[in-house]
């Protein structure tokens, strides 16, 4: 009994919730890269791609210019770039969506393991001093504990994607810009007759999503970690696809499946350090989506067969 | 006198293989209701889709408050002031009425949208003209009812003067079509024109000030719905024409073959529904069963062949209760069914000639043994159904996709009227076909009765049902409407018993 | 119809082997040299060409599964996963069971991992035939647990608590035999070739495979005729499972002798864009394969002998399927060109 009380004990406490929303961050941005383009019934599945890309762009600029802000910034541009020859292939030349974004996240992992041995001369990881980290938020709590472990030393991305997460929300369904975007996805045809472009909203909204990618690489390699690895990304670009489903494409419920996702990491790697399995607590938010969506349909069919009856 | 809004002259629209609108005529006046009738098929609708841009005449003009137009966009057509509320609702169902009704003409405020100025929009229109909606309710929460309102303060909103509605009342229930027509009289009175498409006699008699009739792509009569009567309007929507295929064949009658009792059966919507349907069929006679397309014809030929469920009562082949069995086991029993929708259900288009013949038969001998196909077996067995039915190109192997309509349904009547089985559910057999196939098909249909066995023609082409059945059953909003002999029936009764007249059974 | 389709699929790769030879070249090295030690690495001599044969293997069988989920319209990206579970299925059958005659063991193996895999994949394909749901997400939500769950097995109940996290060796008895020593290639290779042409005759030569290719051309239709659309999508989704964990048996009898967590780099999801290039027309299925793994292969002899990097190759491979999925480029230019021939020649 003594024996499970203290590793419950060693395991939650204040610094797991903090470690959740450390774990959730990169992971957030692109869940909010996926819902956006979702929203126009568009599968950013090669948003792992564009984080990956975006995170080696963000190291390499930190390094060579000594600033992170030209790091965020080239990280921004590379994802839009990436994001721009997606929309393309799909939109223009009809590629499947899936073929292209797998097809982007080979090539990310690809480019980047070969550019990372001609321009460092390295294999696996880059780390150096001369890499300009993303700032950190401090704040004087007085020495309370409590306080100090949720609130103090943030990354600077990482308030910014809770906040953005509400930003989001209101643009979504606000503002005129929110309105088309949503009928786009959801009935074309209406959207057609009211005026609205589809194609160029398509278009246009897999841009944001590459910006957005870019934030996301550039805190994986400059604000959540302080190097380039390879493949450093890690499932996590799927990890944001998964939530994105789990929320249903909703910005806020997008968010509450990231921290699902960053609290199972978290307790898995206490688990872990411990000497104790965490596999199962690694599966739980995967587990958990597909139950989600099962459930979503199960309830759409439903309620379609009662609408159809005639008794 | 009131001013001429809309005067369409002349128009001529041919898709491939038919002619839907020829030398089109309609007149709009201001501040009238203007019905515009007619059968399937009689293009009432593909005139007013082309009045609101959605299609491009061959020949006419378009003349719109004096100014003439050959042809027109949705976007023009939206300017000069005409809405339109489709058959098929263009709403986005997740979002809400009041986000539907402003999409794409949002009031702003800087970026966001100005939910106050919508919602006083919108409750202006809502009390002008008693449109009751729910602004904040999403629209696959309400009413079909109320979805149509949507619609309507949709083109509103959007500064309609003229509105065409396409058989709005198709979706309705009777309940609800009155408060329609409450809403439109008082359009009316606040100065709006109205065009309504319909098949339903009461209803037009009941709303309009005149009404045009269309048949067979032309323009019939115009008359003033004060001056006329649901049998003459009937006579002229379904015409005295010659008929092509004269009368029935005469055949020796036998025991009831299929039984259908009183059934009920769910539809997509509220007046395809069927609702204590029953009528029975006898071996070596032909029934027919006739009325407009969506008055729950395709849903009572799905329930008898168990693609769609039976909610209540019977179906009974060869004295045994088939309702929501497998269609293969209802096949089994003794069915083959020529399905109304060739290119989705009848065929599989991607795959060839051969595989389509033998779908029905691929699992027995000499096709198959022991689960393994004969190819060679499944080959000869389809040249000789092609050779049979004269399907043209003459090509086991030849893709579904390249046969034209005509051969591709007599592909499907071969499959399923080579099998014998003792009740045939031919519906809409002919449609899209052309003459020299339309013969075939019904030559073999009657071949079929003689041979003894008890068919179902579901079918909205008068003239074919008249042509061919013993006995005909008209369906009306998802029931049987009447019953009548061969001998008795003519275009008057028939098109009554269609278009809502007679009495109920 | 084929013959221009797959003109374009040749046209996609001379034009990403001519961009490698650019990229080559601008690395200040020799594209005709690196190109030659290529085609050398993967053919010349036994271990290469044992090399190929040995990422053939994993690579056709994957693409194979995918193919036959694809014949029943649905997109099992979750191949990956029951190519784990087939794995350590076979190297738990593998070290489990002692004192079998090979002839029975190795089936035997063959035979539990296609079960756990197949009914992996029927869950996905129940989900999918009964409510709609999006498959897609759902495989790959699933990979992870599958994952997840083998590398719980491999670390716990079926560790062999060595100092890499692996399960026992596997009984000689479930080994298959190497051949082209010194290579790891096995005669796994008669198998997943027999497989695809069991798969390929099944497809196409008994009533159960027209009924899965009819599901997954036309429902509708299927459903019409007498064929119960679900309950085939659901065979087709165990068939393509059982593939997959075939693969993965293969693996772990072939070339590892036991399960080594993680030991995937992804082989599963190159198996699926093979066969997306290849339009999931089985017999394109293998050629494909054999072409990625040509190149994966050689790409080793190429560094080798000439120092271009191996990730090179793979950078190529992932432009050609950019490429290759962008058909509609090609038909464009192709209409362009008809078009312009036609009001040259009037």
């Amino acid at each position: 009994m003594d024996g499970l009380n203290e590793i419950l004990s060693l395991v939650f406490n204040a610094t797991l919730v903090r470690s959740t929303i450390r774990a959730a961050t990169p992971i957030l941005y692109a869940t909010l890269a996926c819902v956006l383009t979702q929203q126009a019934n568009i599968l950013n599945i090669g948003i792992e791609g564009i984080m990956i890309f975006a995170a080696f762009a963000a190291v390499t600029t930190s390094y060579f210019a000594g600033s992170w802000v030209l790091g965020l910034l080239a990280a921004i541009v590379t994802g839009v770039v990436v994001a721009a020859f997606m929309a393309f292939a799909h939109l223009k030349a009809k590629a499947d969506i899936f073929v292209v974004g797998m097809g982007v996240n080979m090539l990310a992992i690809a480019m980047t393991r070969f550019l990372l041995q001609r321009t460092f001369g390295v294999s696996g990881s880059f780390h150096h001093n001369d890499i300009v980290p993303m700032p950190r938020l401090n704040f004087d709590f007085g020495g309370n504990r409590l306080l100090d472990t949720l609130f103090n030393d943030y990354s600077l991305f990482e308030p910014v994607g809770i906040v953005l997460v509400f930003v989001l929300a209101f643009i979504l369904y606000k503002t005129v810009w929110g309105l088309r975007l949503r009928s786009v996805g959801l009935n074309p045809p209406a959207a057609e007759t009211a005026g609205i472009n589809v194609a160029l909203r398509k278009f246009e909204v897999m841009l944001y999503s590459g910006i957005l990618g870019g934030i996301a690489g550039a805190h994986l390699s400059l604000g959540y970690s302080r190097m380039f690895v390879e493949n450093m990304t890690n499932g996590r670009g799927f990890m944001g696809v998964a939530a994105m489903f789990f929320g249903g494409a909703n910005p806020f419920w997008g968010w509450i499946g990231c921290l699902i996702f960053g609290f199972a990491d978290s307790l898995g790697s206490r688990l872990q350090s411990l000497g104790l399995p965490s596999q199962f607590i690694l599966m739980i938010p995967y587990v958990v989506t597909v139950v989600v969506l099962t459930l979503a349909m199960m309830r759409k069919k439903r309620a379609e067969t009662a609408r159809k009856s005639a008794v | 006198m009131s001013r001429i809004l809309i005067e369409m002259k002349g128009i001529c629209k041919e898709f491939p293989g038919v002619k839907a609108v020829q030398d089109g005529l309609f007149t709009l006046e201001e501040g009238e209701i203007h019905s515009l009738i007619g059968e399937n098929g009689a293009g009432k609708s593909t005139l007013m889709k082309i009045l609101y841009g959605m299609y491009v005449p061959e020949e006419g003009s378009i003349a719109v408050k004096g100014q003439t137009y050959s042809s027109l966009t949705p976007k023009q057509a939206i300017g000069l002031g005409i809405g339109m509320v489709h058959q098929e609702f263009m709403l986005v169902r997740e979002m809400t009425v009041l986000e539907n009704i402003i999409l794409g003409f949002e009031p702003r405020k800087g970026g966001r949208i100005d939910r106050k100025a919508a919602l006083e929009k919108i409750e202006y229109y809502a009390d002008a003209y008693g449109l009751r909606v729910h602004p904040d309710k999403k629209v696959e929460e309400i009413s079909v009812g109320e979805a149509q309102r949507v619609e309507i303060i949709k083109t509103l909103y959007r500064g309609a003067e003229i509105l065409v509605l396409d058989e709005p009342t198709a979706v309705l229930t009777p309940q609800e079509a009155e408060q329609l027509f409450c809403i439109l009289r008082s359009m009316k009175e606040g100065g709006k024109s109205i065009v309504f498409i319909s098949h339903k006699l009461q209803e037009v008699l009941a709303i309009s000030d005149r009404i045009t009739v269309m048949r067979g792509g032309k323009h019939i009569a115009t008359v003033a719905g004060s001056s006329t009567s649901a049998p003459e309007l009937a006579r002229l929507m379904v015409g005295r024409e010659v008929f092509l295929g004269g009368s029935p064949v005469p055949a020796a009658k036998g025991d009831v073959a299929l039984s259908v009792e009183s059934v009920f059966v769910p539809g997509e919507k509220e007046l395809s529904k069927l609702r204590g349907v029953s009528f029975s069929v006898r071996k070596g006679e032909i029934l027919g069963i006739a009325g407009v397309n969506g008055n729950g014809q395709s849903e009572l030929a799905e329930a008898i062949a168990g693609l769609r469920p039976v909610q209540r009562g019977r179906v009974v082949l060869g004295g045994v209760e088939v309702q929501n069995l497998p269609p293969r086991r209802i096949r089994e029993h003794g069915l083959s069914h020529i399905p109304e929708d060739r290119n989705q259900r009848g065929l599989d288009r991607l795959s060839d000639v051969k595989e389509n013949l033998a779908a029905c038969s691929f699992t027995e001998a000499p096709l198959s043994h022991f689960g393994v196909m004969r190819w060679g077996k499944v080959r000869e067995f389809a040249d000789g159904l092609i050779r049979s039915y004269d399907i043209r190109p003459a090509g086991v192997d030849i893709p579904a996709s390249g046969l034209s309509g005509g051969n591709a349904q007599k592909v499907v009547v071969a499959r399923e009227v080579s099998r014998g089985a003792d009740v045939l559910l031919a519906s809409q057999p002919t449609r899209g076909v052309d003459i020299g196939s339309i013969e075939t098909i019904r030559n073999e249909l009657n071949r079929a009765k003689e041979a003894g066995a008890a068919v179902v023609l579901i079918s909205s082409d008068l003239e074919e049902i008249l042509s061919l059945s013993d006995r005909i059953a008209v369906m009306f909003e998802g029931r049987i409407t009447g019953v009548v002999d061969a001998s008795e029936a003519d275009e008057e009764k028939l098109g009554l018993l269609m278009t809502g007249g007679g009495t109920h059974v | 119809m084929y013959k221009t389709s797959w003109g374009s699929t040749l046209m996609t790769i001379v034009l990403s082997l001519s961009l490698g030879a650019g990229v080559i070249l601008l690395l200040g090295y020799d594209p005709v040299e690196a190109y030659y030690q290529l085609f050398r690495g993967a053919f010349v001599g036994k271990f290469n060409i044992g090399g190929v044969m040995e990422r053939f293997v994993p690579l056709m069988l994957t693409a194979l599964a995918f193919a036959v989920s694809a014949k029943v319209s649905v997109f099992n990206v979750g191949v990956e996963g029951e190519l784990y579970l087939g794995a350590i299925a076979a190297a738990w059958a593998g070290y489990a069971f002692t004192g079998l005659h090979p002839l029975v063991h190795i089936p035997l193996c063959f035979a539990v991992a296609m079960v756990a895999s197949g009914a992996w994949g029927a869950i996905p394909g129940a989900l999918k035939a009964y409510w709609k749901v999006n498959e897609v997400c759902v495989t790959i939500l699933m990979n992870y647990v599958a994952i997840y769950f083998t590398s719980y097995l491999v670390g716990n109940p079926f560790s062999a608590r060595a100092s890499i996290p692996r399960t026992p060796t596997i009984e000689e008895s479930a080994r298959l035999l190497r051949i082209l020593r010194p290579s790891r290639a096995n005669i796994g290779l008669f198998v997943a070739l027999g497989v695809l042409v069991l798969v390929w005759w099944m497809l196409y030569h008994t009533s159960w495979g027209y009924r899965l290719r009819h599901v997954g051309q036309n429902p509708s239709f299927s459903e019409y005729v007498g064929i119960p659309p679900k309950k085939a999508m659901i065979w087709g989704m165990i068939l393509s499972g059982a593939i997959g964990g075939l693969a993965g048996a293969i693996e772990v009898m072939g070339i590892h002798g036991h399960f080594l967590d993680n030991f995937s780099p992804g082989i599963a999801f190159d198996g699926m864009l093979a066969s997306l290039i290849a339009k999931n027309d089985i017999r394109m299925v293998p050629v494909l394969s054999l072409f990625l793994a040509v190149l994966k292969t050689g790409a080793l002899g190429m560094e080798r002998f000439t120092g271009v990097p191996k990730t090179l190759i793979d950078t190529i491979i992932a432009v050609f399927i950019l490429l290759a999925a962008m058909e509609g480029l090609f038909a464009y230019s192709r209409r362009r060109a008809a078009r312009s021939a036609g009001e040259e020649a009037a």
